[in-house]
């Protein structure tokens, strides 16, 4: 079944091509993987994305200004709300919330015979009053000025005896001003809670950023609850517009200089670059949050007064409208700025991983197979159509060597050419992956060693199918323009298909292209598949191998009957 | 004696009167067999038979009793075959093809194959692609010959061989024949046939149309002379003679006679006592005889009408082709004339017009330069 003569023979007619395309394709993927890999090809893809990165960021530092203005004023509205409230009410909301939490100390002293609850059994009792209060609270808020939801209930209450437990006092002993003293701690203890969160969040900050910036907060609301004077007639928030600018600013200011002072001195930096630069980094913050609370007041005052500055009369949900509005206006970002479709364009391109477009789609799919492919159909039609065309068969089958042997050596010899051109080729491509910084770089090693195996295994399709020409026909010609035309034919489809494929970037895809990917076998060779990690690849891998063995195994059984023109 | 190759009822249609049509012969050992036929005719089609290379529609062909189509592998143990169209393999030159074919044949003593390099005078260290048709055919026929097998199967083994190198390959044969080898060759030389084969089957038109045996040509038992008198009395006086006159030229006081052998000396007493101008002896050979076969198998189609127009027309053709150097010879010479002289008044009329054109051409050009001259002057 195997003539070791045969195979020799194939060797000496075939190895210049062999050699050609092999060395070709390898210095070709050395380029690729090397010269592209350290060219810094990515850094466009990088700028972008700091781009985005950076607007992110800042729309985040907006909302964040925006938060803490829309707190600060809401907190002197609070601040008035619990000046003006009358005895009756506090008596009501005292009854409402802090009772049922006393009523349970009480409850506890009498079970354990007048013992005073512990840490823990204290945690136990206010985890059970909050859970039993809280739905109450949230639907009967309203009747003491006050709503809430379940969640916000929870923490709010949670917050309140802990405090309460700091300062217990009686409802015969100047109720109202311990109570309104109760709830404005509670109040600040949530907003330092909160503020303590959002600051751990960010990336990058230490608990003791965090810590700092919470207690800068506090001190701001405190702050604005301090300099409520009683004011003659009704409240009007607008008094403190101008003090709450100025001391939301600063405290951004103080904020952002203490976190990136003590970043620096953590990276090494001198006291007095960290200094400098801390400052600047603190005027820019300071700057962006006047800017964001002053658009934002413009366009509130735009939208909610006419020409001649006269209040609109305006409904909840439009005056809602127009803050929302006035809000998205201020905290706009860069990409915000841009149409939608080219922001998502931009955003893609940014995502864009350019390095391996080039090598998996490129590389792998389309140059790296267009050598291999020109030595499999040429070699396809060499080993038998070729020989059968031009009689030299003839010398073969004149010795006792069965056609069987004949097919089965030469489809070894195609085989084991194409075998060793891509173990070639591996070799290179994992060699210059090494060079270009390993498995830190843009493609690792497993991903290197799919992409070959595919594209082995797309070759072994395409040699099977180009032998089973060469075997079906007498004649180069139609060996050659079925067999090699498909094939080419194939990879042209892939270049046309590419444009259409979902690896190119919306702004240059045309969708329509895609149609091409239909019509050939590399579309099973899936390298979007492979650089996503997802193992659909593998099932196509198979489709591929059989493919080249269905073709193969025809071709040696219809060259057995047929007759041959030698 | 034992059988080597055995056709049955051999059919192959390729459609259009084409192909070979229920051939049977048989060839036995030690003997060489020819094939002759013109072009077309089927010769290489029963060769590619014999060696499994083509599947028989019907009938058989057998290879010491083993089937040349199923047992192709088996029968090339015995078998060493030189293809009609020489194309080797894709290999640098003749001393590495003639290595790989050793190789294919599991020949390790190249003894008999230098023998062979020797005898035809062949430089195997050519580049193969740079060989001429002559150094092709005699590699070819080194890679047969040196496994020294028991049957040779030769499509014109000779084209291409200067006439030197066919004696010496007709030498080459006759070796082998001695050796009692079967051998079967196809060719289009009556002359190396008649030299070497036992047999000769002629095929027309995919059909084998008469086998002749050599000897039996070559010991007809008469002979054919022409001779030419002097004298016109003697002419006139060697007719009252009672020989078998086959052909008579008053004119030129020329008879043509046939004579039995055992009568020979009978001929040359009488011949003593006249004044010949010359006497040549017209020799009976293979090409003769299959002249004279395709003849009558003319004349037989064309009474029997078996054949449909097409190959009628065929067959008229090759009979004109046989009889034009004898009978034909002048119509056809002069219809050639014409033929080939039809081309050459085209030409002649082309290069008129050609001469014409260019004589308008030159003309204009003149006038230009003339009108230009003009305008200069009046500038």
């Amino acid at each position: 079944m195997f003539s070791k003569a045969l195979f020799k023979q194939s060797m000496k007619a075939n190895w210049v091509k062999w050699l050609s395309a092999t060395l070709s394709t390898c210095i070709m993927l050395a380029i690729v993987i090397i010269v592209l890999g350290n060219l810094g090809i990515n850094n466009i893809r990088d700028s972008l994305k700091a781009v985005f990165t950076q607007a992110d960021q800042q729309s985040y530092l907006k909302e964040n200004v925006l938060d803490s203005y829309d707190i600060y004023l809401s907190s002197v509205g609070l601040e008035n709300t619990l000046q003006t409230m009358d005895a009756g009410t506090y008596q009501t909301a005292y009854g409402l919330i802090v009772a049922p939490y006393v009523d349970a100390i009480d409850q506890y002293r009498q079970e354990n015979d007048g013992a005073e609850p512990d840490e823990t059994a204290l945690a136990e009792i206010r985890a059970s009053v909050v859970e039993t209060n809280a739905p109450l609270l949230s639907l009967g808020g309203g009747t003491i000025g006050m709503s809430f939801t379940l969640e916000e209930a929870k923490m709010f209450l949670n917050e309140l005896y802990l405090t309460y437990d700091q300062n217990r006092f009686t409802p015969d002993d100047q109720l109202s001003t311990n109570m309104a003293n109760l709830l404005r701690t509670t109040y600040l203890n949530l907003i330092y809670t909160n503020a303590y969160a959002q600051a751990q969040g960010q990336q990058g900050s230490t608990s003791a950023q965090a810590e700092y910036s919470a207690t800068k907060m506090r001190e701001l609301i405190a702050g604005a609850m301090d300099s409520y004077q009683t004011p003659e007639g009704e409240f009007d928030e607008s008094l403190y517009k101008a003090d709450a600018l100025a001391n939301i600013t600063t405290m951004m200011r103080d904020v952002t200089y203490y976190t990136y002072y003590n970043q620096y001195i953590g990276l090494g930096f001198s006291n007095e670059d960290a200094n400098q630069k801390a400052n600047e980094y603190a005027i820019a913050v300071k700057v962006i949050a006047d800017t964001t609370i002053n658009t934002y007041e413009l366009w509130l005052a735009e939208l909610t007064t006419d020409e001649s500055g006269a209040p609109l009369e305006l409904t909840d949900e439009e005056m809602q409208s127009a803050i929302t509005q006035a809000r998205d206006e201020a905290t706009a970002s860069i990409t915000d700025q841009i149409d939608s479709e080219v922001a998502v364009a931009l955003e893609e391109l940014g995502n864009m991983d350019i390095y391996g477009l080039i090598v998996g789609a490129i590389f792998f799919r389309i140059a790296g197979l267009l050598m291999p492919m020109v030595f499999v159909i040429m070699t396809a039609n060499s080993l038998l159509a070729g020989q059968v065309d031009s009689g030299s068969m003839a010398y073969v089958l004149s010795t006792p060597t069965k056609r069987r042997t004949v097919t089965v050596t030469q489809m070894t010899y195609m085989i084991v050419s194409l075998f060793a051109m891509f173990a070639l080729l591996t070799i290179t491509s994992v060699i210059a992956v090494f060079i270009s910084g390993g498995n830190a770089f843009a493609i690792n090693y497993s991903e290197i060693l799919l992409f070959n195996l595919g594209a082995f295994l797309t070759m072994f399709a395409f040699a099977g199918f180009t032998f089973m020409c060469s075997a079906l026909f007498n004649r180069t010609k139609y060996s050659m323009g079925i067999g090699g035309g498909i094939s080419i034919f194939s990879l042209v489809c892939t270049i046309l298909g590419l444009f259409g494929s979902t690896i190119v970037p919306s702004a240059m895809r045309i969708n329509a292209m895609n149609f091409f990917n239909y019509l050939s076998i590399i579309t099973l060779y899936d390298t979007v598949s492979i650089m996503s990690g997802s193992l659909s690849c593998l099932w196509k891998f198979g489709i591929l191998l059989l493919i080249g063995i269905a073709t193969f195994i025809v071709g040696i059984f219809r060259f057995d009957k047929k007759d041959l023109p030698l | 004696m034992e059988s080597i190759i055995v056709a049955k009822d051999l059919t192959k249609d390729y459609g259009e009167n084409r192909g070979i049509f229920g051939l049977n012969f048989e060839i036995k050992k030690g003997e060489v067999f020819g094939f002759v036929g013109t072009n077309g005719s089927g010769k290489t089609t029963t060769i590619r038979h014999i060696m499994g290379f083509l599947k028989p529609q019907k009938g058989s062909i057998t290879v010491m009793g083993l089937d040349a189509w199923k047992d192709s592998c088996e029968i090339k143990k015995y078998v060493e075959y030189v293809p009609g169209e020489i194309a080797f393999p894709d290999l640098v030159d003749g001393t590495t093809f003639l290595k790989a074919q050793a190789e294919l044949l599991g020949l390790e003593n190249m003894d008999y194959a230098n023998y062979l390099v020797d005898k035809l005078q062949l430089d195997p260290s050519a580049n193969l692609k740079r060989m001429s048709k002559g150094m092709k055919q005699k590699t070819a026929i080194v890679s047969a010959f040196m496994a020294d097998k028991d049957i040779l199967i030769l499509d014109e083994p000779s084209t291409g061989l200067d006439p030197l190198m066919r004696e010496t390959f007709v030498e080459l044969l006759l070796e082998e024949k001695a050796k009692g080898k079967t051998i079967l060759m196809s060719s289009q030389s009556f002359d190396e046939l008649e030299d070497v084969c036992d047999r000769v089957a002629l095929i027309f038109n995919g059909r084998i149309i008469d086998i002749a045996n050599i000897k039996e040509i070559h010991n007809i038992g008469y002979k054919t002379y022409k001779i030419e008198f002097l004298d016109r009395e003697d002419y006139l006086k060697f007719k009252k003679l009672k020989y078998e006159i086959v052909r008579d030229q008053e004119k030129y006081s020329q008879v043509t006679i046939k004579i039995e052998d055992k009568n020979l000396n009978r001929l040359f007493n009488t011949l003593k006592n006249y004044k010949l101008k010359f006497i040549s002896e017209i020799k009976y050979n293979l090409e003769k005889y299959f002249k004279d076969v395709l003849a009558r198998e003319y004349q037989k189609q064309e009474k029997e009408n078996k054949l449909e127009n097409m190959s009628l027309r065929k067959v008229r053709k090759v009979i004109k082709h046989e009889h034009k150097k004898v009978e034909k010879k002048e119509n056809l010479e002069e219809k050639n004339e014409k033929f080939f002289n039809k081309p050459k008044v085209k030409a002649e009329k082309k290069e008129n017009k050609m001469h014409k054109k260019e004589d308008k051409q030159v003309k204009k050009i003149l006038k230009k330069d003339k009108k230009q001259v003009e305008e200069d002057k009046d500038v």
